[in-house]
């Protein structure tokens, strides 16, 4: 029997996760906003993993490392799953290798998907607050700082949505601000892999109950060295508790 | 008096009033070291409030273009009361795949203003690019900065081509940006990693004296 999984996932990541959502799974949605402090989302996030109720086996997160918000985290009486991601960025667009890739091709990229547009994460939403704040002069000199070695607007699409009304937008950022627009194809594998495992050692950290999640699980001193230490070392140390729904935890 | 006046104006973000009051102290005589300290206070004030919450990504660049305009004014002054006392070089850079240099733009001015010789490379520096810079400026202190934790990798390439071309031991390494912290600069083998512009300084003046 699988694994019952509950969801703990940002605003703008849900929105990738909802249509393959499986059937059972129960979900919480976090402020997007939280992201920016990311003490407040790890005790935010602690403080919901908290209460995530005993009928489910697995937290799943849905984040990254974020600014190292979720090291430290902990389940007492679940197994916690986290995508061994830096951030959402390689959630939209299907695994860490292709976030990567992106970043090495062009770093100065802003990067927008339907959740961030939808929740205000953008250049546009952030110069609206400027200009409330510090009036226009200013807010047009702090927003071009901001911006200062951007180069790209690139709308990730998963594939998910109809993006017309979206991709009008993005474009319309970009040409205001200066950037190239472009549309970059995401994928939905990394999120599927999230949902339905398995969750091999060199994509997610799988940590078992009452135990920590260790900056050492993203970034291991030895990139080769990650399944063991990220994994197996710790399934030996809790043969009961199996690395991925297919392992046959049955949680009662 | 006017410094007090200048730090409080440089802290509460009164940008015209800051520059006009800078300006005046130079016109009227001030010692340059005395304006660069009410900056040093109020980036200082600036800092506190910001990890408090009350400031954020904003006050900080408009906090940064008030500083730029300030020690443009003062560097001339200053180059000649103490022309031939720079206390050791620093070469700095925002590492390969990143292109965030808020922060690192503060740490140039506070090391600048602190008397050290700084070499500043930019932003998404290639690993070889630090190298050869470093065999060619010949720095005590390398800064590496890096706001992505994408960075980090490129933080530890970095530190580890200074050790295959031998230079390892010339230069202390230190780290900042984003979320570096202590498992950072243990992940990419820096001598030290700090929070904001002053813990850099601190660091510098502590390797190479001063």
């Amino acid at each position: 029997m699988n694994p019952r999984i509950f969801v703990l996932a940002c605003a703008t990541v849900i929105e990738e996760m909802l249509p393959l959502m499986p059937p059972g799974a129960g979900y919480e949605v976090l402020d997007f906003g939280l992201h920016i402090n990311p003490d407040r989302l790890r005790s935010t996030l602690q403080e919901r993993v908290d209460q995530v109720p005993d009928s489910y086996d697995v937290v799943l997160l849905g984040y990254g490392l974020c600014s190292q918000a979720v090291i430290g985290l902990h389940a007492r009486r679940h197994i916690l799953v986290i995508p061994r991601v830096d951030d959402c960025i390689a959630i939209f667009l299907g695994s860490r290798a292709a976030q990567r890739e992106q970043n090495a091709r062009e770093p100065g990229t802003y990067y927008l998907t339907k959740g961030w547009i939808e929740v205000g994460d953008t250049p546009f939403a952030e110069y609206d607050r400027l200009v409330q704040r510090y009036g226009r002069e200013r807010a047009d000199r702090v927003i071009r700082l901001m911006l200062n070695h951007y180069t790209r607007l690139a709308l990730i699409n998963t594939g998910q949505y109809e993006l017309d009304r979206y991709r009008e937008y993005a474009r319309r950022t970009a040409e205001r601000f200066g950037l190239r627009y472009e549309e970059i194809p995401g994928s939905t594998t990394l999120i599927e892999k999230m949902l339905h495992g398995p969750w091999p050692p060199d994509e997610f950290v799988v940590v078992p109950p009452g135990e920590t999640v260790r900056y050492q699980d993203f970034y291991p001193p030895d990139e080769s060295e990650c399944a063991a230490r990220g994994l197996d070392s710790r399934g030996s140390e809790n043969p009961e508790h199996p690395s991925s729904p297919q392992g046959g935890h049955s949680g009662d | 008096m006017s410094k007090e006046v200048l730090i409080q104006a440089l802290a509460d973000m009164r940008e015209e009033e800051a520059v006009g009051l800078a300006r005046q102290m130079v016109e009227s005589g001030a010692d340059p070291l005395d304006i660069l300290d009410a900056t040093r206070a109020a980036m200082d004030i600036v800092g506190q409030r910001y990890e408090k919450g009350e400031y954020f990504l904003p006050e900080l660049l408009l906090a940064g273009e008030m500083l730029s305009q300030i020690s443009e004014m003062v560097k001339p002054l200053l180059a000649k009361t103490q022309a031939a006392k720079r206390e050791g070089k620093v070469l700095i850079g925002t590492v390969a795949g990143d292109i965030h240099d808020i922060g690192k733009n503060i740490v140039v001015f506070m090391l600048d203003a602190n008397g050290f010789e700084v070499l500043d490379l930019g932003v998404d520096v290639p690993v070889q690019k630090f190298v050869e810079a470093v065999k060619e400026f010949q720095p005590q202190v390398v800064g590496l900065s890096g706001f992505l934790t994408l960075a980090f990798d490129a933080m530890k390439e970095t530190i580890q081509a200074l050790d295959a071309a031998g230079l390892r031991d010339k230069v202390k390494v230190m780290i900042g940006g984003g979320s570096v912290d202590e498992h950072v600069r243990a992940y990419t083998g820096a001598d030290a990693w700090g929070r904001d512009a002053m813990a850099a300084v601190n660091l510098a003046k502590q390797w190479i004296g001063g």
